[in-house]
């Protein structure tokens, strides 16, 4: 195939003796394609950026729950120590129920209660600081103590003051009355604050062992969670998560019944990805479609030369050219100019993107099959368009051809 | 003398039905290897419509065409392309070069169609050119060139890859008198070095210097005749 060669070389000199109309095709190419690189380029450091950002925020927390549609099983004390123990880097995990009761101060002021049972792996959750005393620990919850852990706020409304750990207070609740102890004080947070500052009726905010919690009100701890919560630091979120169901489904024998619900914490980031993810496709598809317009702006140059260059392809075919021989020269020419345009393309968007990502401090990384992927297009536009045209000129009577001035 | 060129009953008609031309009507025709034949007629009468069946540009639209005995009358567009590239050096009226090359490029392009190698391509077409005086032009465009030293340039890659028959259409049509006599003359050469000429003219004083003059006239042959005049020389 040594001709394969003379057609390229032909078609090189073709462009080449037409710079200026060259250029204005490719340029429609250029600006396809380094739209469609940057967009893609800038959305993935955008990812990038954000996602490095929430990995960085510390204490993390994934929720698993069973779906109630798919199954009546509920965690068992034992199942949830197994899946604790199963699972590597993690702070723990804790299942999570609430007991709405009341109490009184001293002066005989009424208050409501808001008390979150729980394990002792919640003191690391995001925004937990003890300031007086203790958080309860696992013995605390293994031997069910009757212990809690009071907001500021709390403590302010009850006792007047804040160092009141060892103080006792009674809680009441689904007509049962149970004496626990203040083991510890924890800053108050957001939700501490606007529990208590919510609506008319103050509620004040307090956490303690699930077990004591449970016994204390009648609750029978092996058939009441469907739910927990697994707390972890960001930076092991993706690791773990990779292994949660496996372990959830194996322990409590629900096995490819896909009744286990796993939910990303907040969701912030799951919900934040395929947000950017969106804004990134519709701009990519804005960006092509001006690729497919410099595509047509290909076939419309092509169909010029060709219908300029007829008394040309004349010419060849008296000479001996064969249909394919024309066929590959104009295709050459289109694939040449839409590749070199693609590169040109990459080239400008590379730069462009990486001065972008550099001045709006987003980080900067190539997908190296983006680009091949990114190249192949731009050639494959210049032979997709490049045909028609292409076509028409191998077909031509050479007589008719010749005619031609 | 060996059958190079033989037509048998040959029609060709364009537009069929109400306003139909037929600018070939019945003609058969056979030229042997190595003759020198002027096909002289007036304006209309068929001569370019006869050269392009000739060269395999064109298929009668009845009538068989054989090229070294080989049936070419009915073949597909490639294997035209193959027969013309094989067969037949066509010399042009309007030169027919391709402006954006070079003369050596131009004469190299039927080469690059048969597939020939670049050093042998490279060879045959200097050749070529020095063979009809344009040693020094080789890397002149044709728009840096006289009409004669084109028609010269035409010529070399008519000859380049050395076809058995040249085909000329009114190939001094654009000429003027010391040009036609130069191209004449190297069209003489040519036929004594050995190749088989047509040349088709409405050009009398040209056609006297052919060995055989045909005439044709509304499509068809009118006289077929040696030239009592012919000189053999250059
Ligand atoms: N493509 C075509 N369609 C219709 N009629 C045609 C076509 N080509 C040629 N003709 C007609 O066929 C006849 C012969 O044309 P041809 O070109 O062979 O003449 P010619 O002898 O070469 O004339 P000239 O000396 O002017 O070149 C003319 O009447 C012409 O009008
Ligand atoms: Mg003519």
């Amino acid at each position: 195939m040594g001709t394969f060669g003379e057609y390229i070389k032909s078609a090189l000199s073709s462009i080449k003796n037409n710079k200026g109309r060259s250029f204005l095709t490719m340029l429609g190419i250029i600006i396809g394609i380094s739209a469609v690189l940057i967009v893609l380029i800038i959305g993935d450091g955008m990812k990038a950026t954000v996602n490095s950002e929430i990995d960085s925020m510390g204490a993390s927390s994934i929720s698993v729950s069973l779906d109630d549609t798919k199954t009546d099983k509920k965690f068992t004390r034992s199942q949830l120590k197994d899946i604790e123990e199963s699972i590597d880097n993690i702070y723990g995990i804790s299942p999570s129920f609430t007991v709405w009761g009341n109490t009184s101060n001293n002066r005989g002021e009424a208050f409501e209660l808001y008390i979150s049972g729980e394990s002792e792996a919640s003191e690391t959750a995001s925004g937990v600081k003890v300031l007086h005393g203790r958080y309860y620990n696992a013995s605390d919850v293994e031997d069910g103590k009757q212990v809690l852990v009071i907001s500021q706020t709390f403590a302010r409304h009850i006792f007047g003051y804040e160092e009141v750990v060892g103080e006792t207070l009674d809680v009441t609740a689904y007509d049962i009355t149970k004496e626990f102890t203040i083991i510890g004080v924890k800053e108050d947070t957001p939700i501490d604050i606007a529990f208590a500052g919510f609506g008319e009726d103050i509620i004040l905010t307090a956490s303690g062992p699930y077990t004591s919690l449970a016994e204390a009100f009648n609750f029978d701890v092996d058939d009441m969670f469907n739910s927990f919560t697994i707390y972890l630091d960001s930076e092991n979120r993706n690791a773990v998560l990779a292994k949660t169901r496996s372990v959830v489904e194996n322990i409590t024998g629900l096995r490819g019944e896909n009744a286990v619900k796993i939910s990303s914490g907040s969701g912030f980031d799951e919900t934040t990805n395929s947000i950017l993810d969106i804004i990134t496709s519709v701009v990519a598809i804005i960006a092509a479609i001006s690729l497919l317009v410099g595509g047509i702006g290909v076939m419309n140059i092509m169909t010029v030369s060709v219908t300029e260059r007829t008394r040309e392809i004349g010419i060849r075919k008296s000479l001996g050219a064969r249909t394919s021989s024309i066929l590959t020269q104009f295709l050459a020419e289109a694939s040449i100019l839409t590749f070199t345009g693609g590169v040109i393309g990459i080239i400008f968007g590379l730069t462009v993107s990486f001065i972008i990502c550099r001045i709006i401090d987003f980080s900067f990384s190539v997908n190296p099959v983006l680009v091949i992927v990114v190249v192949a297009i731009s050639t494959g536009i210049g032979l997709f368009f490049g045909i028609y045209p292409a076509k028409r000129a191998a077909n031509l009577d050479p007589i008719e051809a010749l005619r031609n001035e | 003398m060996k059958k190079l060129v033989e037509i048998k009953d040959v029609c060709k008609i364009y537009n069929p039905g109400e306003n139909e031309v037929r600018a070939l009507n019945h003609v058969s025709l056979t030229i042997g290897e190595g003759e020198f034949v002027a096909i002289i007629g007036q304006s209309g009468s068929g001569k370019s419509t006869l050269m392009n069946m000739l060269g395999c540009l064109d298929t009668p639209t009845s009538g068989k065409y054989f090229l070294h005995g080989q049936d070419v009358s009915h073949m597909t567009d490639d294997e035209q392309s193959d027969v013309r590239n094989r067969e037949i050096g066509f010399i042009f009226q309007g030169f027919n070069l391709i402006p954006s090359l070079t003369a050596l490029e131009n004469v190299e392009l039927p080469l690059i169609y048969r597939g020939v190698g670049k050093k042998e391509r490279d060879r045959l077409a200097r050749a070529a050119l020095k063979s009809v005086g344009l040693a020094k032009r080789m890397t002149h465009k044709p728009n840096e060139m006289s009409g004669g030293q084109q028609q010269r340039v035409a010529i070399a890659r008519a000859i380049a890859q050395a076809p058995p028959i040249l085909l000329a259409d009114e190939p001094t049509g654009n000429l003027d008198t010391a040009s036609t006599k130069e191209i004449i003359t190297i069209i003489k050469r040519l036929y004594h070095e050995g190749r088989t000429v047509i040349i088709i003219t409405h050009d009398p004083g040209i056609a006297a210097q052919a060995k055989r003059i045909i005439t044709i006239s509304d499509g068809m042959i009118k006289s077929d005749i040696i030239n009592p005049e012919y000189k053999d020389e250059i």
